[in-house]
């Protein structure tokens, strides 16, 4: 059975304020104390608490910079905690960052193959499915040429196509419910909507309020890291609308 | 630890499939195709043998399969170094949007030298069959071992060198130029008995580098299996280096990502 618990995660990055430190800084700058490119603690989650079970649907909300993808790859397991307690288990499928991790050099099918093998299938389950994700993808017979000639909108539809043919118990979503052109669009809209119901779990991070409403029951507004409001999901977006328009009012 | 390299194991389609689409990749659209890992050493070979012959007299039938064996050996190390450097910052992409244990990246970088090293050796022993014949074939079987030592030093270092380099970019460049130097102190391209000839015996004595290809060089240059001083410094090294890997990867994983 899947579940989520999160028990005062909290999440701390400590970054440079330049790209990366080289050997000569480290070595020369009395080793941080003097540095020009001093190291910034970031907190990027505080003391966040989440217990899902089955037949949750979470939608997360928040402004910018407030967290929201954070929180979703903590879940994927992709950022630990710097402190507090996380146990996720069941099948996750995440959906985010999708157009990354492509071999371009690599034909579309060659992709669909190793980007599937990257979500836990095997040989046997992607025989099966080749055939329906090429046919979901509509890419025909630009499937055969390196995906480095793809332009951005064929990149996201296969990757769309990839990521959401397994059946998750837990699934990842982040902004990705307008993938391709405004035909595909409503083909992968009534994909998440199938696969939705089918996972267990599913935590939804978006802007579009709508969307939220449609497909989440409880919500989650995030802060600056910090949780600001949670519970059912009308009353969470009802909570974040009427603080943005004091903020905008102000 | 067995729960890790359970993980390893279920991902093993994914980086099996990077490692063949890497080794598609490095000769697409090439005419030679995977013969330029073989070109490399052999062209290396004859300009070396070249000098050799004309300044030193040196035989030829002697020296080329002494220094094929030691330039096969050397490419594998400082390919696994050197490409280990990169092996997270290359995976980036899937480290961000995947949980899967970062073991996997640097076994990617080699079991692809591993490949390339096989092919050298290949070469190797048939070249030594056709010039001097091979004396005791059963003595290969050291290969072997030789091959899974080679390996887990590979993965560990391969390890430890991505983790460096992608806190400090400019590793892969310094090691560049360490093996720059350390090609002509690890007899490579002369035998290491010279290096006791001259005083430098300690050299020799003291460097992983020398005992590696000695493990190469006596079963399928001299028949003999490998003496127990070079098999128990590899083993150490191997060891150190495993255990280094493990304790970075224990400890490190939950960070790299901050530094990508």
């Amino acid at each position: 059975m899947a579940s989520i618990l999160l028990e005062h995660v909290h999440l701390t990055f400590r970054v440079r304020q330049q790209y990366q430190i080289t050997l000569k800084e480290y070595l020369l700058r009395g080793m941080f104390r003097n540095s020009r490119n001093p190291i910034r603690e970031i907190h990027a989650l505080r003391d966040v608490s989440l217990d899902l079970r089955p037949g949750d649907r979470l939608g997360v909300l928040g402004g910018n910079g407030a967290g929201k993808s954070t929180l979703l790859k903590l879940l994927a397991g992709i950022y630990e905690p710097s402190r507090g307690i996380r146990r996720v288990s069941g099948r996750i499928s995440s959906l985010f960052e999708l157009s990354l991790g492509f071999e371009m050099e690599a034909s579309g099918r060659q992709n669909i193959l190793y980007r599937g093998y990257l979500q836990g299938e095997t040989p046997r389950s992607m025989r099966k499915k080749l055939d329906e994700i090429a046919a979901f993808s509509e890419l025909g017979e630009f499937l055969d040429t390196p995906v480095r000639y793809y332009s951005a909108g064929m990149l996201v539809r296969l990757a769309f196509s990839i990521a959401t043919a397994i059946e998750p118990e837990i699934l990842l979503v982040d902004e990705v419910l307008s993938a391709g052109d405004l035909a595909f669009q409503e083909k992968a809209r009534r994909r998440m909507r199938e696969m939705m119901a089918k996972a267990q779990i599913i935590v939804v991070v978006s802007h579009d309020l709508d969307s939220l409403r449609r497909l989440c029951d409880r919500g989650l507004w995030l802060d600056q890291g910090q949780v600001r409001a949670e519970g059912p999901i009308d009353q969470v977006i009802a909570a974040y609308t009427s603080h943005v328009e004091a903020r905008r009012a102000a | 630890m067995t729960a890790y390299l359970g993980s390893v194991w279920s991902c093993r389609y994914f980086w099996l499939s990077l490692v063949r689409m890497d080794l598609r990749n490095r000769y697409r659209g090439s005419v030679l195709g995977i013969g330029w890992s073989l070109a490399h050493p052999l062209a290396a070979t004859v300009v070396i043998c070249a000098v050799y012959y004309k300044l030193l007299k040196a035989d030829v039938t002697e020296f080329v399969p002494f220094l094929l064996a030691g330039l096969a050996c050397w490419n594998y190390l400082v390919g696994v170094t050197l490409s280990g450097c990169q092996c997270f910052v290359q995976a980036e992409p899937y480290i961000r949007q995947h949980a899967l244990p970062l073991a996997i990246y640097p076994l990617r970088t080699t079991l692809g030298a591993t490949v390339h090293l096989a092919l050298a050796l290949g070469v190797v022993i048939a070249l030594t069959a056709a010039l001097r014949g091979l004396h005791h074939p059963t003595a290969l079987l050291a290969l072997v071992p030789t091959m899974a030592l080679l390996m887990l030093l590979g993965w560990s270092v391969g390890v430890l060198a991505g983790f460096v380099n992608t806190v400090f970019r400019d590793t892969h460049h310094l090691l560049e130029v360490t093996f720059q130097i350390l090609f002509y102190l690890s007899a490579v391209i002369y035998p290491k008995e010279l290096l006791y000839q001259n005083g430098l015996g300690w050299l020799a004595a003291c460097n992983p580098l020398v005992a590696f290809q000695s493990l190469i060089r006596d079963p399928v240059l001299y028949g003999s299996w490998p003496s127990g001083s070079d098999i128990a410094l590899t083993m150490a090294v191997a060891g150190l280096a495993t255990t280094a890997a493990a304790v970075v990867l224990r400890y490190g994983s939950r960070h790299l990502i901050h530094y990508l």
